[in-house]
């Protein structure tokens, strides 16, 4: 006992590890009513899936091979033969489908409470921009697969995004790496979905987080105005 | 800074001072709902999983992808915005979308934050929650629009065990495979099913001296190869090709005695060009030729149209 305190008086005296604690957990943030409080609980859903999404895509970056030659039977490969492959990949799918769900209802929680008001402003806009990552990140991994489905609906999502006015055969272009999809298509997504769009998240995840701490959480609406109540 | 800047700052810290600890007031239902979210998700990947379909085939242009069930209403908005309109419900409305939210908190700048005091915003939220449910509801309700690219699980089948055989590595299908026999999506039309199940049971019964190897198949497999045969010439079409023809091509094309002469006669185009090429021409003619005067369709006509019209012109054959 007396030893592990004088083990996190030893980190503490480098690390700060006590004011680290304080600032992020023992923070004071404002008391919510009855079920609302539950509300609150979808940021931190979002993270978690988040965090549930990086550890089944690199534990499934580990057999997959983004080549048109291979990356089909990669899959197969994963679902078949790896211990609980099939299971990972699921997990990773529907992962990818509850990342959408969770990160709209946070959205629409913050919304109605009308929280990106003064002064949050910033962090709502990042959140914003989280979102658009996460489309990213789904529009991305559909193709990674190769089988029918994955590659015939990212040929539909190109052709949209086509059909931009002005820039849409450039985006087009950019995006399938050429005029037809194929390997360079496959290897740009692969990169897009495990290095850019993790990294980008994971910055302004920490920026909308920081954020959150920095101004405290917002409080539950009410219908008018209290005043300052005087001490 | 607005006057009630500084109020509501200082109602905050008030709140603030008199609240709670984050750990363990918020921690402890934060660790709960993310360990339920744990259980439904380990049980959805557990019992439902990933599926994987058939290998990504970039010949077979027949494949009708849908979307995931939260994208389903864009599908169904496309559906209500033909032709060149597409590019108005695929892109412009996301883009505004995203633009009103990103800039939400500029907008509405008030101090008031319940949403009983907010009814525009609360309106205009619980009105896109309700025409996303309908629309979702309609995708997957309403009809296909394109029946005619539905396919026949014979055709499928057939489709595998042209793969499995490797036949690709003597006959192609849309430019893609060997070349020492013939291509199939050319001549394969000209024959019937037949013929074709003959020449498959025995190449050299129909075709003296071919150097086709026998591959003694079953007559199942012989059933579905002939069905992925036959869906090579063109596919079925509907009704409306013909008639989409007459209101945009006959003015410069012939089919028979009715059309123009400005452009090639097509009566007997689906014996020299094949299905894929036809489509990419009519999609856009400066692909295969540089000083065609014919406009481009894609866009005028959508893609559904356009392959209904290819299927019905690789179908002519010079009986009409």
């Amino acid at each position: 006992m007396r030893n592990n305190r004088r083990l996190l008086g030893w980190l503490d005296e480098r690390t700060g590890l006590k004011k680290i604690w304080e600032t992020l957990f023992a923070r004071k943030i404002p008391e919510s009513k009855g079920s609302v409080a539950w509300f609150y609980t979808l940021g931190s859903a979002c993270l978690f899936v988040f965090v549930v999404q990086v550890i089944t895509g690199v534990l499934l970056a580990m057999n997959y091979v983004p080549s048109p030659d291979h990356a089909y039977d990669s899959v197969r490969f994963i679902d078949k033969q790896v211990f609980l492959g099939h299971f990972l990949r699921g997990l990773h799918k529907w992962g990818a489908t509850f990342m959408v769900v969770v990160v709209l209802l946070h959205m629409l929680r913050v919304y109605f409470m009308g929280a990106y008001k003064y002064p949050r402003e910033v962090t709502w806009m990042m959140g914003v921009v989280i979102l658009l990552l996460v489309m990213a990140f789904s529009f991305t991994g559909y193709l990674l697969p190769w089988d029918q489905k994955a590659y015939w609906a990212t040929a539909v999502g190109a052709n949209i995004a086509g059909q931009t006015p002005v820039v849409g055969s450039h985006v087009a272009k950019i995006l399938k790496g050429g005029e037809e999809m194929g390997v360079a298509t496959l290897t740009r997504f692969y990169a897009l979905h495990v290095l850019v769009l993790p990294i980008l998240t994971a910055l302004l995840v920490g920026i909308h987080l920081f954020l959150v701490v920095w101004h405290g959480i917002s409080e539950p609406p009410e219908k008018t105005n209290r005043q300052i109540e005087s001490n | 800074m607005s006057a009630w800047h500084e109020e509501y700052l200082k109602r905050y810290a008030q709140l603030k001072e008199r609240g709670r600890s984050f750990f363990p007031y918020a921690v402890f239902k934060d660790v709960i709902v993310s360990f339920l979210l744990l259980c439904v998700l380990s049980a959805l990947a557990y019992f439902v999983g990933a599926e994987l379909g058939d290998l990504a085939d970039p010949t077979d242009t027949t494949y009708n992808p849908r979307p995931e069930w939260y994208f389903m209403f864009l599908f169904q908005v496309l559906k209500l915005f033909p032709g060149r309109l597409e590019a108005v419900a695929a892109v412009v409305l996301p883009v505004l979308v995203v633009l009103f939210l990103f800039s939400l908190p500029l907008i509405d700048r008030g101090r008031e934050r319940h949403p009983s005091r907010r009814p525009l915003l609360t309106g205009i939220a619980l009105m896109t929650i309700i025409a996303w449910g309908f629309l979702t509801w309609k995708g997957y309700t309403s009809p296909l629009t394109n029946p005619i690219v539905e396919k026949d699980p014979l055709v499928l089948a057939g489709h595998r065990l042209y793969q499995e055989l490797k036949c690709s590595y003597c006959h192609s299908i849309g430019g893609q495979g060997g070349l020492v026999g013939p291509e199939l999506d050319k001549v394969v039309g000209d024959q019937t099913e037949e013929w074709l199940g003959k020449h498959f049971r025995d190449p050299q019964a129909l075709s003296p001296g071919t150097v086709m190897p026998k591959l003694n198949l079953l007559g199942d497999e012989i059933t579905i190869l002939v069905a992925y045969m036959k869906s090579l010439g063109s596919g079925p079409f509907t009704e409306e090709a013909a008639k989409l023809f007459n209101e945009n091509c006959t003015t410069c094309h012939r089919i028979g005695k009715e059309g123009g002469d400005v452009g090639p006669n097509l009566s007997a185009i689906g014996s020299v060009r094949s299905k894929s090429y036809i489509k990419s021409y009519i999609e856009d003619p400066s692909r295969a030729n540089n000083s065609s005067s014919m406009p481009a369709y894609k866009g005028q006509l959508t893609d559904i149209q356009i392959e209904d019209v290819a299927r019905y012109l690789a179908s002519l054959k010079g009986n009409k």
